[in-house]
């Protein structure tokens, strides 16, 4: 179900009204109801019936038997349940990974067999629910948090229907009290909750979905749009992608705030961020906390980790010792993003290698950007210094999203080498970069948007918007919410000509 | 309490609000938005066709000669298939004594219609049952994937996009439209063109053609309707035209023989244009063509069917405002009096 779509808008509506009438006590029973058939809607095979069911089912006796084990045991349970969950993850999603490696392997060798690549039906949001469960096992198992007794709360935590799209990662302890504690209507919760579904719904039609058009016209003509061309679509690309996710992210929000049920924010204005440490730090935050908590931290203070720390710190110093297990624990972790973010190897370079080397690079460099920086007087806290961060930062980032955007490492490689056609006219010749699917009406219009984008983001950073808004006179109230309600009717890309918006995060 | 009247205020406004945006952003005003406009049970015919019929049919003129008004539910390349469809639609809002059906598209065949045909049929009908089932004939007829009628359910999902090409029309309203005549400065050109000479020979309809025929024939002999089906005068050049003079003589046969009435004016000995002067394309008559047809047509009506002078009833005075409109938009863009025009085409069919 589309989350922009008529049919979602419905399916909210019947929701809300069932989950405010019915009596506090069962509130979440509607929920739970109104997710399983969210999961399931048009995608209800007994294939996918039984994964999510193989899912649910080692979960919630994972859990009860972490919890009433003691010793060793637990750790099996704890192992055994993941091993269930990641192995149906894997079989799904990553088969294919592994069959193209073992393709590429034999080509390497010259055997002539290839390993066919398999399709199969896999229900929504997997990638999102299974890490989640694992979450929740880990936690049961660290004495975080209770195992839940109800294996029907623990359907709803699972696959929460707003989140089941594209996040954010929820935790137990954080979700427990949302989910299944009473809930009374509000006014002001409906108000608020609506007004970011607008913002939403403002980001994914009126900026990501016209991105979408030149993106989708210069990256399926590489011939006749090159040079500027790519590098424009490079540039907005990465634009595409966070308003499309993070204005999904923003409809789940709303949503979820009019039910009264509190979502951990997962954007945090990113590209006002100077590094690409900070912008990963404000960006799919939900995933990379995970990742830390689960993954990171744990293979750093992991024995191995430990030892070569201690084996180095004669060889070449505490110091220099302590970042071999750090870089290493780093690599895994966004190598694992990588594959994370999709079964194939362009995804990990871009959201995983690339994103390694410049964290690993900003950390090595930062001495030496020092030097230079005191060398050349330049005062880092100046205005003008932050902005060049932000827009290097920027650029590096929308690099690697090339590798994410293309279907293909080679396709990448072609994007790139086109980047290097000199056409600077096209910026300046009033007509041709309007000749790639958006006039310059359209352009226009982006532009503002950006512009509007860029200044709530700015603001979104300082404090809460909404209630910014909300604090205003009804006039001027009113009169913006009118205005974004216009400018997604009237300027919004949807209906004949374009796509329904699809979610770029979705797939995962 | 506050805060329901609250909500309820604000959805009111943005009620108006879009309302108004999507007045703005939608297909400029056709004849089918101007005949809604009309008075209910004011018009004593209603005239059915594509872009021949609202480019030679004068109904302001015939109005102001032979008193009766006639409606127009003509839009361009209108596909044969909406005719039912306009007939149902009118039905809810007049009462005429005669339809006026043009013939011209009945025999071109659906791969031909394009998608305006459709959207200018359509998209200015008001929602309800017999719009839907308009899209689903029409749509399935221009062999349109199912999961495209939804664009045409719900046409703002194209409209509005159009906010980068809106003009004056789009806030003013169509003002070349006189009552569903069309007259503007490109009505005034003059396309020298040969006469056809209309030959007897036959030929089959195409099978949706047929289809599509013998339905609007049941349908007006189940509601009993009064109709005058017309071949109104163009110029046939083509193998292709040969072909529609055949079909249709084929359809005149089918009419005869249902005992339904039938005027084609490519064979009449008493109407006579200057295929030289009359055409401003060798499709659409020029505001010459468009008077002689309008004056011999209106007298024919009158004199044929049963129809009233409104001509001194005030609820038709809008009718003399349009005319006196026509009147001086033809003299701010020729320099010449219109009705020294009309003076001129009545000597001959008066």
């Amino acid at each position: 179900m589309n989350l922009t779509s008529l049919t979602f808008l419905l399916f909210c509506i019947i929701t809300l009204f069932f989950y405010f009438i019915v009596p506090k006590k069962i509130q979440w029973y509607v929920l739970l109801i109104a997710s399983t058939i969210f999961i399931f809607y048009g995608n209800l095979t007994k294939f996918t019936f039984l994964e999510v069911l193989l899912v649910l089912l080692a979960s919630y006796f994972g859990a009860r038997k972490i919890d009433s084990e003691k010793g060793k045991k637990r750790t099996y349970y704890l192992l055994g349940s993941i091993g269930v969950i990641l192995g149906i993850l894997f079989l799904l999603k990553y088969t294919n990974l592994l069959l193209v490696t073992f393709n590429h392997l034999f080509n390497l060798f010259k055997v002539k067999y290839k390993f066919k690549l398999i399709t199969r039906n896999s229900p929504i949001g997997i990638s999102y629910y299974s890490l989640i469960m694992i979450g929740y096992l880990i936690d049961v198992y660290r004495g975080g948090c209770k195992a839940e007794k109800n294996i029907f709360k623990v359907a709803l935590f699972m696959y929460y229907f707003p989140i089941i799209p594209s996040g954010p990662f929820t935790r137990y302890n954080d979700m427990k009290k949302e989910l299944y504690e009473p809930h009374k209507f509000n006014y002001d919760a409906l108000c608020s909750g609506l007004v970011r579904c607008l913002w939403g719904l403002f980001k994914i039609f009126v900026i990501s979905q016209r991105i979408s058009i030149f993106v989708n016209t210069v990256y399926g003509d590489l011939v006749t749009y090159n040079g500027f061309f790519t590098v424009i679509a490079a540039l907005l690309f990465t634009l595409q992608l966070y308003t499309n996710f993070s204005g999904s992210i923003d409809i789940i929000m709303g949503v979820s705030e009019i039910m009264g049920i509190n979502l951990p924010e997962n954007f945090n204005a990113p590209f006002l961020s100077r590094t690409i440490t900070e912008l990963w730090r404000n960006w799919h935050i939900t995933l990379g906390a995970w990742l830390k908590d689960y993954i990171f931290y744990p293979l750093l203070k992991s024995n191995f980790m430990q030892s070569l720390n201690k084996k180095y710190r004669k060889k070449i110093g505490r110091k220099k010792a302590k970042k071999i297990p750090l870089y290493l624990s780093m690599l895994i972790m966004w190598i694992l993003i990588g594959v994370w973010h999709g079964g194939t190897y362009n995804f990990i370079i871009a959201t995983g290698l690339l994103q390694f080397i410049y964290i690993f690079l900003e950390d090595v460099l930062a001495p030496v950007m020092d030097k230079i920086n005191r060398k050349l007087k330049i005062n880092p806290y100046r205005k003008t210094y932050r902005l060049f961060q932000m827009i290097r930062t920027y650029v590096l980032f929308s690099f690697s999203l090339i590798f994410f955007r293309a279907p293909s490492i080679k396709k990448a490689i072609d994007i790139i080498k086109s980047i290097f056609v000199w056409n600077p006219w096209v910026l300046t010749d009033n007509s041709t970069l309007f000749k790639a699917g958006l006039n310059i009406h359209n352009f226009r219009v982006l532009i503002i948007a950006i512009i509007v984008l860029f200044i709530i983001e700015k603001r979104i950073k300082k404090g809460n918007v909404r209630k910014q808004l909300f604090r205003q006179n009804i006039v001027v109230r009113w009169a913006l919410i009118y205005m974004l309600i216009l400018s997604i009717i009237v300027f919004g890309c949807y209906g004949v000509g374009f796509d329904p918006a699809s979610f770029i995060y979705r797939q995962f | 309490m506050k805060k329901l009247l609250k909500s309820i205020l604000f959805l009111t406004i943005l009620f108006f609000l879009l309302a108004y945006v999507t007045s703005i952003l939608w297909l400029p005003k056709n004849s089918i938005s101007y005949f809604y406009e009309e008075p209910k049970n004011t018009e004593d015919v209603i005239y059915i066709g594509s872009s021949n019929v609202y480019t030679g049919y004068n109904a302001p003129l015939i109005f102001e000669k032979y008193g009766f008004a006639t409606g127009m539910l003509t839009t361009p390349s209108q596909p044969f298939s909406a005719v039912k469809y306009m007939i149902k639609e009118s039905l809810s809002y007049q009462k005429p004594k005669l339809y006026v059906i043009d013939l011209t598209q009945a025999v071109r065949t659906y791969d031909k219609f394009d998608e305006n045909g459709v959207r200018q049929s359509v998209d200015t009908m008001k929602f309800g049952k017999n719009r839907k089932d308009a899209i689903d004939t029409l749509l399935k007829y221009r062999k349109t994937p199912k999961e495209e009628y939804i664009n045409y359910y719900y046409s703002f999902l194209m409209y509005h996009n159009s906010w980068s090409s809106l003009s004056e029309y789009h806030y003013t309203g169509d003002t070349t439209y006189y009552k569903g005549y069309v007259f503007d400065k490109l009505r005034t050109d003059v396309v020298p063109c040969v006469k056809y000479e209309w030959e007897d020979d036959k030929m089959d309809l195409v099978e949706e053609n047929r289809e599509v025929f013998f339905d609007l024939i049941d349908y007006i002999k189940e509601n009993k309707l009064n109709v005058l089906f017309v071949i109104q005068p163009k110029v046939y050049n083509t193998s292709a035209d040969e072909n529609s003079n055949q079909m249709l003589n084929t359809i005149v046969d089918v009419l005869n023989k249902e005992d339904i009435d039938v005027i084609n004016f490519n064979k009449l000995d008493d109407f006579s244009l200057d295929f030289s002067k009359d055409f401003y394309n060798i499709h659409h008559f020029n505001v010459y063509g468009a008077t002689k047809f309008s004056l011999y047509f209106g007298k024919y009506l009158k004199e044929n069917y049963d129809l009233d002078d409104h001509r001194a009833d005030p609820k038709y005075a809008s009718w003399h405002k349009e005319y006196k409109r026509l009147e001086a938009d033809y003299q701010e863009l020729t320099g010449k009096e219109f009705k020294d025009l009309v003076k001129e085409y009545e000597k001959d069919y008066n």
